[in-house]
C-alpha cells in the first residue's frame, strides 16, 4: 500500500479522553462549518481544475495545493468525528495529526480520463457510500430498515466503548482508518490530484498495528481467475447451496442449543458440536466467498477444507462460562457491525461481478476487501455459537512490519593508510 | 446381472409397460365416432383465419429453429461440457450439480433470441401488448433461478442412487422421479400464484351440477388473475384426490365470452378430474420414465455412468434429445385426453352451440390456427385442432338427434 499516491499514517496510541468522547459531535460544529465553507469553495476550483486540466493535460498547481490541503483536513476532521484519532484538530489540514495522509501530487493526466473524471470515479462514490454510510433507508417486507455503513456503525459503537474503557478498541479504529484511506483516494482521483483509481483494498499500514492472532482465521489461496461463464450464472449457481444451507442451519440452531448447555456445564464446548459447527462457518464462508466473486470454483457441500477462501478454526477450548452465559448479548455489537460489513461485501460482489465479466479476473482491490468482511463473518459466526470464546476482531488485515536488518560491521582495516 | 437375467427384466418392463398402455390408453369418446367433414372458411372469418394463419406459422418456424439450436447447443456440451468441472471445487455430485445448471444457463442464453422474436411477433399481432421487452427478460431470468433448482433436485436423487448402484441408478431413479411427478401434481395447485376463489353464484352451481353428472366429488373452483400479463383465454385442471382445484383465467371471465362458452370450459376441465386424466398423466410418465431413464444410463456409460460429474453433460443431452424424440407421442396422449375431456362437456352441458363458439371465440382472441400443418400439430399441439374440436361438437350434435355423419 506505500507505493500509492495516497497513504495513510497512523500514529495513534487509542487512548480517548472520556469527556470529549462523551461531547464529540458537538465539538466538532465548528469543523462542520468550516469544512463546509472550504467545500463551497471547492465547488469553484474544482470545476476551475477540470477545465485547466482537459485544457493543458496537467492541473495547475495553486489549485492542487488547495485540494491537498482540503483532503487532509477532512480527513482530520472525520477521524475526529469517527473516534480514529484523539486529538481535537487544526483548521488548515497542516501535518502531524495522529491519523493523516500523505499525497504525491500528480504533474501529468491524461485528458481523457480527467474529462470523464466524475462518471468514471462512479462506482468509488458508490462504494464510499457504503463505506462511510449515507444513512440510506428503506422499507422491505413491511419493516423499516436503515444502513448506516461501516464507518459510521464502527464509530457509533466506538463510542460505546471508548466512554467505558476510555480506549477505542483497536479494530474499530482499524475500520475507521480503513474509510478515512479510501476517501482521500476518492476524493484526490476526483480532484484530479492523482490519476490513480482509489482501491478498496482494506490493507492497512504496518503502524495501524498488527493483526491480533485469532482462532478464526482465513486463508486465501486463490489465483483471482474468475470463469466468465460460472460469474454470469453466479447467483443462480448459488441457489443449490441457498437451500443446503437453510436446511443445514435448522440443525445448527438445535447444536447450538446444546452446545450453551454443554459450555455451561463442563466449561468448554463438546468436541463433536464443535466440529459440526466449525464445517457449517467453514462452509458459510465457501459459498459466501463463490456467491460474492470472493474465490472462483463452486464449492463443495461438506464445508471441507480446501477451498480458495478457507478458514482455520482452531480446536475447542476452555470458555469462560459467564461469556458463554451471555454470549448473544456480548455478540450484538459485532452482529450490528456484521450487518453494515455485508453491504460492503454485496458491492463487492456487485462490482467484482461486473469486472470478473469484463477482464475474467477479480480486482485485488475487491478480493481482498471481500475476504476480510468474509473473515469477520466466520469471526462473529464462530463467536456466536460458541465455537470459539474469543470477540471477534473487527480491523482489516494489517501489512506486516519492514524488519530492519543492520548489516554486519565491516571489517576495522587491517593497516591503516599512513 | 447376467444376460439371461437382463433379458428376463426387460420382457418384464415391456409386458407391464403394455399392459399399462392398454389399461391407460381406453377414453369414452366412442370407437366408432366419425368426425363430419367441415369447411373452415364456412366457420371462421377469411380474414381472420389468415390472421391466425399467418400468426402461427411465424411461431411454428421459430419453434421448430430453437429445437434445432437446442439440439446442436446441447451436443457442443455434450462433447466439451466436462471441461467445466475445472470450476469447482465440490464433490462429484456438487460438480454434477455445477455442470447441470451450467448446461442449462448455456442453453438458456442461446434461447434469448427465440423468445424476443417470438415477443416481437406477438406484440405485432397485439397478442402481447402489455408485455415489455425487459420484463420479459427479467421473468425469463428469474424462472432460470427454478430450472437450477430443479435440475439440481433431478441430479442429487440420480447421482446419489449411481453412487450406490453405479450404472444401474436407473432402477432406482425412474421410481423416484415418478413420486416426485405425484408430488409435483399433487401440490400444484398451492404453486399457482394470484388466485381467488370463484365468486359467480351461477357458475359454482354449475360447477357443482356437473361434477355430480360427471360422478365425482364437487371440485373448488379458483380464478387465477393473469389479465396483467396477458389477454388469452386460458383454463387448466390441477391437483389430485384432496388437492383438485379447476383454475380459470380472469381473461375468461372478463365479459369477452358468454356464460354458455364459461360452462363449457368449466365442464371440460371438470372431465380432466372425473376421467383421473392427472393420475393417468402420471401413469404415462411411468411408462416412459424406465426405457428413458435405461437410456440416459446406457449413454453415460463410457463417461463413467452418473456415478461421476463428467457424465451429466452427456445425460443432460441425451434428455433432452429424447423428449423432443417422445414429444409427438406425448402430444398424441395429450391431444386423446383432451378430446375425451371435449366429449364429457359435451355429454354433461348438451350444448354444442356453446362449445361451437367457445372455440370460434378462442381462435379469435388467441389467433390459434383453427387448421395447422400436420408436422407442426405432431410437434407442438397438446390439444386437438379448434377445427377438430368443432367436428367433435356437430359429431356429438348428430349422435344425440340419432344419426350420424357418413
Amino acid at each position: 500500500m506505500n507505493d500509492r499516491p495516497v497513504r495513510l499514517i497512523v500514529d495513534d496510541d487509542r487512548r480517548r479522553s472520556r469527556l470529549t468522547v462523551f461531547f464529540r459531535l458537538f465539538l466538532a460544529i465548528p469543523h462542520f462549518v468550516w469544512l463546509g465553507l472550504w467545500t463551497f469553495a471547492l465547488v469553484f476550483t474544482a470545476t476551475a481544475q477540470w477545465f485547466v486540466t482537459v485544457a493543458r493535460a496537467r492541473p495547475a498547481d495553486p489549485l492542487q495545493s488547495f485540494h491537498v490541503a482540503y483532503i487532509r483536513y477532512a480527513t482530520h476532521v472525520w477521524a475526529y468525528v469517527a473516534l480514529a484519532a484523539n486529538p481535537f484538530p487544526g483548521f488548515l489540514g497542516g501535518p502531524g495529526y495522529p491519523i493523516d495522509v500523505e499525497l504525491d501530487a500528480a504533474e501529468q493526466q491524461p485528458r481523457l480520463t480527467a474529462a470523464f473524471r466524475f462518471l468514471l470515479a462512479l462506482p468509488a462514490l458508490f462504494f464510499l457510500a457504503l463505506l462511510n454510510g449515507g444513512g440510506s433507508g428503506g422499507s422491505f417486507g413491511g419493516s423499516f430498515a436503515i444502513s448506516g455503513g461501516v464507518v459510521l456503525t464502527a464509530a457509533f459503537l466506538g463510542w460505546f466503548a471508548c466512554l467505558a474503557r476510555g480506549e477505542m478498541p483497536h479494530g474499530l479504529r482499524n475500520v475507521a482508518a480503513y474509510g478515512l484511506r479510501y476517501t482521500a483516494e476518492t476524493y484526490a482521483y476526483l480532484l484530479l490530484v492523482t490519476q490513480t483509481y482509489p482501491t478498496t483494498d482494506p490493507t492497512l499500514p504496518a503502524s495501524a498495528g498488527p493483526t491480533p492472532e485469532h482462532p478464526v482465521a482465513l486463508e486465501v489461496n486463490d489465483d483471482r481467475r474468475r470463469s466468465r461463464l460460472t460469474t454470469f450464472f453466479r447467483l443462480f449457481l448459488t441457489v443449490p447451496h441457498m437451500v443446503w444451507l437453510l436446511l443445514w442451519g435448522i440443525a445448527v440452531v438445535f447444536a447450538v442449543i446444546g452446545q450453551w448447555f454443554f459450555a455451561l456445564a463442563t466449561g468448554r464446548p463438546a468436541a463433536p458440536l464443535h466440529r459440526f459447527l466449525a464445517a457449517y462457518i467453514r462452509y458459510q464462508t465457501h459459498v459466501g466467498a463463490f456467491l460474492f466473486m470472493v474465490a472462483n470454483p463452486f464449492p463443495g457441500f461438506t464445508g471441507q477444507p480446501g477451498y480458495p477462501i478457507d478458514v482455520y478454526i482452531e480446536p475447542p477450548n476452555r470458555q469462560s462460562r459467564w461469556v458463554t452465559f451471555f454470549r448473544f448479548f456480548l455478540g450484538l455489537p459485532a452482529f450490528i457491525l456484521n450487518g453494515a460489513l455485508n453491504a460492503l461485501l454485496l458491492a463487492c460482489g456487485i462490482g467484482g461481478w461486473f469486472a470478473a465479466l469484463a477482464m475474467g479476473r477479480m480486482p485485488e482491490g475487491l478480493r481482498n476487501a471481500g475476504a476480510y468482511v468474509l473473515r469477520y463473518n466466520a469471526q462473529v459466526n464462530a463467536y456466536g455459537t460458541l465455537v470459539t470464546g474469543r470477540y471477534p476482531f473487527s480491523g482489516p488485515p494489517t501489512l506486516e512490519p519492514v524488519e530492519t536488518t543492520w548489516a554486519e560491521p565491516l571489517p576495522a582495516p587491517v593497516d591503516a593508510p599512513a | 446381472m447376467r444376460r439371461p437375467e437382463h433379458v428376463l427384466a426387460a420382457l418384464v418392463l415391456i409386458a407391464g409397460a403394455t399392459l399399462g398402455a392398454r389399461a391407460l390408453w381406453p377414453t369414452k369418446v366412442p370407437d366408432d365416432l366419425k368426425l363430419p367433414p367441415l369447411d373452415e372458411r364456412a366457420v371462421f372469418d377469411p380474414a381472420q383465419l389468415r390472421e391466425a394463419q399467418h400468426f402461427e406459422t411465424f411461431l411454428h418456424w421459430n419453434s421448430l429453429a430453437s429445437m434445432v439450436v437446442v439440439l446442436i447447443v446441447l451436443g457442443l456440451y455434450a462433447w466439451r461440457g466436462h471441461r467445466l468441472a475445472r470450476e469447482s471445487a465440490a464433490g462429484r455430485i456438487g460438480t454434477g450439480m455445477l455442470l447441470g445448471m451450467l448446461g442449462l444457463g448455456i442453453l438458456w442464453i442461446t434461447q434469448i433470441p427465440f423468445g424476443l422474436v417470438e415477443l416481437w411477433w406477438a406484440r405485432r399481432y397485439g397478442a402481447a401488448d402489455d408485455v415489455g421487452y425487459l420484463e420479459w427478460l427479467l421473468t425469463y431470468w428469474l424462472s432460470l433461478g427454478g430450472e437450477f433448482g430443479f435440475i439440481c433436485l433431478a441430479l442429487v436423487i440420480v447421482m446419489g442412487f449411481a453412487q450406490v448402484l453405479r450404472g444401474r441408478w436407473w432402477v432406482a431413479g425412474a421410481p423416484a422421479f415418478v413420486a416426485l411427478y405425484v408430488l409435483f401434481s399433487y401440490t400444484y395447485p398451492w404453486l399457482v400464484p394470484a388466485d381467488r376463489p370463484m365468486r359467480d353464484p351461477a357458475l359454482l352451481s354449475a360447477a357443482r351440477e356437473f361434477a355430480r353428472e360427471q360422478g365425482t366429488e364437487p371440485i373448488p373452483v379458483r380464478v387465477e388473475e393473469v389479465s396483467a400479463y396477458t389477454d388469452s383465454p386460458n383454463a387448466f385442471a390441477a391437483g389430485m384426490d384432496s388437492s383438485r382445484k379447476v383454475f380459470i383465467w380472469d381473461t375468461l371471465l372478463d365479459g369477452r365470452f358468454a356464460d354458455d362458452e364459461v360452462r363449457m370450459v368449466l365442464a371440460h376441465e371438470i372431465a380432466h378430474h372425473s376421467r383421473e386424466h392427472i393420475w393417468k398423466g402420471v401413469g404415462w410418465y411411468a411408462i416412459f420414465a424406465v426405457p428413458g431413464t435405461f437410456l440416459i444410463a446406457l449413454a453415460t456409460r463410457r463417461r463413467g455412468s452418473l456415478r461421476e460429474a463428467q457424465a451429466v453433460p452427456v445425460a443432460l443431452f441425451v434428455f433432452v434429445a429424447l423428449s423432443m424424440a417422445a414429444q409427438p407421442l406425448f402430444n398424441v396422449l395429450g391431444r386423446r385426453m383432451e378430446s375425451e375431456a371435449d366429449w364429457v362437456a359435451l355429454e354433461t352441458t348438451e350444448d354444442p352451440d356453446g362449445a361451437l363458439h367457445l372455440f370460434v371465440h378462442f381462435t379469435e382472441f388467441a389467433l390459434a390456427d383453427p387448421s395447422p400443418p400436420a408436422w407442426a400439430s405432431a410437434l407442438f399441439d397438446t390439444h386437438p385442432s379448434m377445427l377438430d374440436r368443432i367436428r367433435m361438437a356437430e359429431a356429438w350434435r348428430a349422435r344425440s338427434k340419432g344419426h350420424s355423419h357418413p
